[in-house]
């Protein structure tokens, strides 16, 4: 009974709270460091036993509501508190719970080197972070999701910019804050707009309304179109994904838990979770599709060229996420919903493991790598896991559910996109393998001898950090326990997840043709391939491979301009009308406002000799105001 | 008088035995008096303590009251209205004494007994105020809260400007009451009973002597809030009085001047009442001005304090000119959040200055150096003061917007907006000093156990509000509703 009410979902949201609320206020339990990461682990590691047991009482149809009246207003409520659980929410939940824990224990080690009261403030922000998404996932009405929606872009930035003092990592967490900002407004407007439109924030009601056909569709679509914005922001997706390939600025356990598992797939669930509403607007629906196909190419094929393991890990997320996109898209929510699920553990599983490289070679660049499979087996494996699981092969994570979206796209009726996405699963499984090659069995490219020859020139944020607590070289090493727990659970679980999907094969809502499994994997299998006779048998020469694809290439390697273009639009169009505003604002507003100002002191100065500090003044006052109030009353 | 009477009465009686007791106390005392060692700390403390118990217990028995029931035909009723002022009134002298008890000045150990009896008798008379349906009862009850309020005043005879600032607030208190009465006489002649339910609602065509007798109340309440042009008292009140003292005569009285108001000329009336809604936004209008903009020069924050209290008594009259249910209950709202907002910030005033010996704002510099807690308390106390989202204030402010805009008072509104940034720039001239300044001296300032509860008790009120005042608003929803219905 408890479990079924929402009780447990609740608990497992206000842990976290309680986690951050310790950190923020005790400060001196703050700078102590690792006692503090004990208390929010084991909040975590609470979270997730709560969030579990929600999961399980919520399975069907079974919804429970826990709100409270948050603003009351005349004879009605504005806006609610609280929790909205069911399965879709508490599948959710356990999801950010699980990696949430995972992560916060993985950070034991990969930030050992860390100074104590940083390490305390970044087990602050991973508290909050967990906290606001939970409350995010669990929002029963848009205004809480909005409030929880700008927490988690708080805590990016945060956690984005969490080494300050490197320029570039303050420079990308500016940098993400204001390009999700510009969805956000977005979102704002929309849900101001559903509001007037039918009344409500609350999602339950809303639904019900939508179910009943009693919302009017007139100008629907701009609103969801706006909600949509949000999501184009959060969830990366054309044009405003460029903030997420420098959101690897932060620490790698962050791009795991906000940056691949939980933060930037808010849009897409924000998307499933009113779907019912996207359901009456198709026409935004189809633009959700184009999208999403299209940004899926245009990253996967930006993923191909990064030397960065985790820019290469950031575009991939860029591409999966458009995936779902294009799923939710074609109106088969559910099927973008499962990916999202699945993506979240191996991708997280892929972070991480590119962080036990990291830690090992202090390098994110992959020709600093090369056969540490002899060095670091463990890591190899779990690894090649994750890189499975991406590229959808059966018996790992991603095979069923990325075989209901192309299925999803296709049943929708989008050719055209299909098509993109069946390509993008062959890229998906080239730049996968073309990592796991070049990271774990080929041999390293001649002059660069190795891991240590990279802590000369680090250039990428946790390469120069790692490389910070000594130069001296050293051979590449397994990582401590505490990292490769969390990897090889993980590991088991796209595994397992896999293995269920593979053998019990759920039907899905759509029909699908029966050529559509051979081809998902075909393509996928291709790609492998093709890595593997490009990177580890070097039958094709990796350079003749980019020759043939000239232009393409080029343009991959300069990002497709679009981050110039954003540059440039940024310099000329925003920094001249910023110009021009602040112009208007120094001489004009300014102005304006300086005189009223110096007039509005001025006022003050001169009612000050008003209170004279004669008691017979303070009389007189009395009486001249009694006197304007009765010739007032009387002659009124 | 039967048992019923006195369960309906229980508050009062409360009130009235504390009073003796603690006279008693004083009697004692005197004599046995203990000046030095560390007994002192204990010895001169059961009077203060005495009372704080007792106001705790007292306040634990107004939830025995049976809400709604009336005594004397009427004239003395423990409606819903009346038991939440006196909640107020005895939580925030609660608060008050808290910080009262750390006072170090000698005066407070001597003549403790003194002091806390004063605070009781005027604790009686708002209790009454806030009951009383019928115009002498409101009187009496009137007088019985000012002349206590008059003697804390000037508790602290030594210093010369004490007596001057407690003699001019005597002064122009005793006027106000010759005020009351006046109009009160006017009233009683026109209605020919004292009781209020015998008196025709002062309505536009109502008789003119009624009118009058109505107009002359109103200026006379006026001083009980410190409206404009009635509000001159108060920064010379407060500045020279000791800040726990000060942060409940803020609050207190004010209150018990509003619910009189709402009974007088709101209750039961409805939108009939309409003839006094440009009465009253007009002096909701100045006393925001006035409050506001001569804040702006003051470099005592006591004095700042004191009219920025007077600014925020323009907004609730904002709330009050609404004459609606809504527009009462958010004025209520109001006066819980500037309770806990205003307490607080005399408060953080109390320990600066035992620490400093200075009310200036300069005495703040670099305070968020010194004692990054305390400079985060008066923070938020001055966020929520001025209207800044998720702190107390901020949905006061909005809901007795929303209150006005519903009658279509955009132009009030308009103005109090404005005027809300002008509140920030002064309440924000004293973030400055504690965060950008730089300390004069290094070491934190010294906060007594005591003081830090009460201090911690606003700061919980404030944020509480801020982040979910759902239970607040409609408690005073609930109440603003039995006197509209």
């Amino acid at each position: 009974m408890m479990a079924g009410d929402g009780t447990l979902a609740l608990a497992a949201l206000l842990l976290h709270a309680t986690a951050f609320l310790v950190l923020a206020i005790a400060a001196p339990l703050r700078r102590l460091g690792r006692p503090a990461a004990y208390v929010s682990i084991l909040c975590a590691a609470g979270s997730l036993a709560a969030a579990v047991l929600s999961w399980r009482a919520h399975t069907g149809e079974a919804i429970s509501r826990l709100v409270w009246t948050w603003l009351p207003s005349e004879g009605q409520t504005l806006a609610t508190v609280g929790v909205l659980a069911d399965a879709d929410s508490t599948v959710m939940l356990t999801l950010v719970a699980l990696v949430a824990l995972l992560v916060q224990v993985y950070s034991l080690g990969y930030l050992s080197d860390e100074r104590a009261p940083s390490l305390g403030r970044y087990y602050a922000y991973q508290s909050l972070f967990a906290f606001s998404m939970m409350g995010l996932v669990l929002a029963p009405n848009f205004v809480q999701l909005f409030i929880c929606w700008e927490l988690v872009g708080l805590c990016s930035y945060l956690l984005i910019g969490f080494w300050y003092e490197r320029p570039a990592a303050a420079r990308a967490a500016l940098k993400a804050f204001w390009i999700t900002k510009t969805g956000d407004v977005g979102l704002l407007i929309g849900i101001v707009l559903i509001w007037r439109h039918t009344g409500t924030f609350d999602l339950t009601e809303m639904r019900v309304l939508a179910g009943n056909g009693a919302i009017p569709l007139a100008g629907l679509s701009v609103m969801t179109f706006c909600i949509y914005l949000g999501a184009v922001g959060k969830s990366a997706q054309f044009p405003l994904h460029i903030w997420l390939p420098d959101a690897m600025e932060g620490p790698t356990p962050v791009s795991a838990l906000i940056h691949a598992a939980t933060m930037v797939t808010a849009g897409v669930y924000l998307l499933h979770r009113t779907d019912w509403l996207f359901a009456l607007t198709p026409d935004v629906l189809a633009i959700v599709v184009w999208v999403g196909a299209f940004t899926a190419l245009l990253s996967a094929v930006l993923a191909c060229v990064q030397n960065d393991i985790k820019r290469v890990l950031a575009y991939s997320t860029i591409s999966q996420l458009s995936y779902m996109m294009a799923a939710i898209g074609a109106g088969f929510s559910g099927a973008g919903f499962l990916h999202l699920l699945t993506h979240g553990v191996f991708k997280a599983l892929l972070f991480l493991g590119a962080g036990a490289i990291i830690h090992a070679v202090h390098s994110n660049d992959l020709p600093d790598m090369g056969r540490l499979a002899r060095r670091m087996p463990q890591t190899a494996i779990v690894f090649t896991v994750g890189a499975l699981s991406l590229a959808g092969l059966p018996l790992f994570a991603g095979f069923l559910s990325k075989e209901e979206i192309l299925g999803a796209v296709l049943a929708g009726g989008f050719a055209a996109p299909f098509a993109m996405l069946v390509l993008v699963a062959f890229l998906t499984a080239f730049y996968m393998f073309r990592v796991v090659f070049l990271a774990f069995f080929a041999a390293p490219p001649a002059g660069h001898a190795g891991a240590a020859a990279a802590s000369g020139a680090p250039h990428v944020a946790d390469a120069s950090h790692h490389a910070s607590h000594g130069a001296a070289a050293h051979e590449p090493h397994e990582p401590p326990s505490s990292m490769l727990l969390p990897l090889w659970v993980l590991a088991l679980l796209s595994v397992a997840t896999g293995v269920f999907f593979t053998v019990v094969h759920p039907e899905p809502e759509f029909e699908s043709p029966a050529w559509l499994m051979p081809v998902g994997v075909g393509s996928a299998v291709a790609g492998i391939l093709l890595a593997w006779a490009t990177y580890q048998r070097r039958a094709i020469d990796a350079a003749s491979l980019a020759a043939a694809f000239g232009p393409i290439y080029r343009g991959a390697l300069a990002r497709f301009w679009i981050d110039a273009v954003f540059e440039r639009a940024y310099r000329l169009a925003l920094l001249g009308f910023s110009r021009l505003v602040g112009w208007i604002d120094r001489y004009l507003v300014d102005g304006v406002l300086n005189v009223l100002s110096a007039w509005t002191v001025q006022a003050g100065d001169d009612l000050r000799t008003m209170q004279t500090g004669r008691v017979q003044d303070y009389v007189y006052g009395i009486a001249v105001g009694l006197l304007v109030l009765l010739l007032w009353v009387q002659f009124n | 008088m039967t048992f019923e009477t006195l369960t309906l009465l229980v508050p009062e009686l409360a009130l009235f035995a504390l009073a003796v007791v603690v006279l008693l106390i004083g009697a004692v005392r005197s004599s046995a008096y203990v000046g030095r060692g560390p007994l002192a700390e204990v010895s001169r403390g059961p009077a203060g303590w005495t009372t704080l118990l007792g106001l705790g217990a007292t306040f634990i028995l107004t939830f025995t009251v049976r809400e709604g029931a009336s005594l004397l035909d009427g004239a003395f009723v423990q409606d819903s209205l009346a038991l939440f002022a006196k909640r107020l009134f005895l939580a925030s002298a609660a608060i008050s004494l808290l910080g009262s008890l750390t006072l170090r000045t000698g005066a407070f150990s001597r003549r403790s007994a003194e002091y806390h009896f004063a605070l009781v008798a005027s604790l009686l008379g708002m209790s009454v105020v806030a009951s009383a349906r019928e115009l002498v009862l409101l009187f009496v009850g009137f007088e019985l809260m000012s002349i206590p309020l008059f003697l804390m005043t000037g508790f602290l005879k030594r210093e010369a400007v004490v007596p001057e600032a407690a003699l001019k607030f005597f002064l122009v208190g005793t006027a106000s009451s010759a005020m009351i009465v006046y109009g009160m006489s006017f009233v009683y002649g026109v209605a020919g009973s004292t009781m209020l339910s015998d008196i025709p609602p002062p309505l536009r065509d109502g008789p003119p002597l009624l009118m009058l007798g109505m107009a002359i109340l109103l200026a006379g309440l006026g001083f009980k809030i410190a409206a404009f042009p009635f509000h001159m008292w108060a920064p010379d009140t407060y500045e020279a009085a000791s800040p726990p003292f000060v942060a409940w005569l803020s609050v207190a009285p004010k209150a018990a001047g509003f619910v009189v108001i709402i009974r007088l000329y709101l209750a039961g009336v409805g939108t009939a009442a309409l003839v006094w809604t440009p009465v009253i936004a007009v002096l909701a209008g100045m006393t925001m001005v006035t409050g506001n903009l001569m804040a702006i020069p003051q470099r005592n924050i006591k004095r700042l304090l004191a009219y920025s209290g007077i600014a925020h008594i323009g907004y609730m009259l904002v709330g009050l000119a609404a004459l609606s249910s809504s527009g009462v209950a958010m004025m209520l709202f109001y006066l819980v959040a500037y309770t806990f907002g205003n307490m607080g910030a005399f408060l953080v005033v109390q320990a600066v200055a035992q620490s400093e010996q200075s009310d200036g704002i300069d005495a703040y510099r670099g305070l968020a150096q010194r004692s990054p807690l305390l400079a985060l308390a008066m923070l938020l106390f001055l966020l929520s003061l001025g209207g800044i989202p998720f702190v107390a204030g901020f949905w006061a402010k909005l809901y007795v917007f929303w209150a006005a805009v519903e009658r279509g008072m955009y132009g009030l509104v308009f103005l109090g907006a404005v005027l809300t940034v002008v509140a920030l720039y002064y309440y924000l001239l004293v973030a400055r000093r504690m965060y950008i300044d730089a300390p004069e001296r290094p070491e934190p300032v010294q906060v007594p156990g005591l003081l830090g509860v009460a201090i911690v008790a606003c700061v919980i009120g404030v944020v509480g509000m801020g982040l979910y005042p759902a239970p607040w608003v409609t408690l005073a929803q609930r109440v603003a509703s039995t006197l509209f219905s």
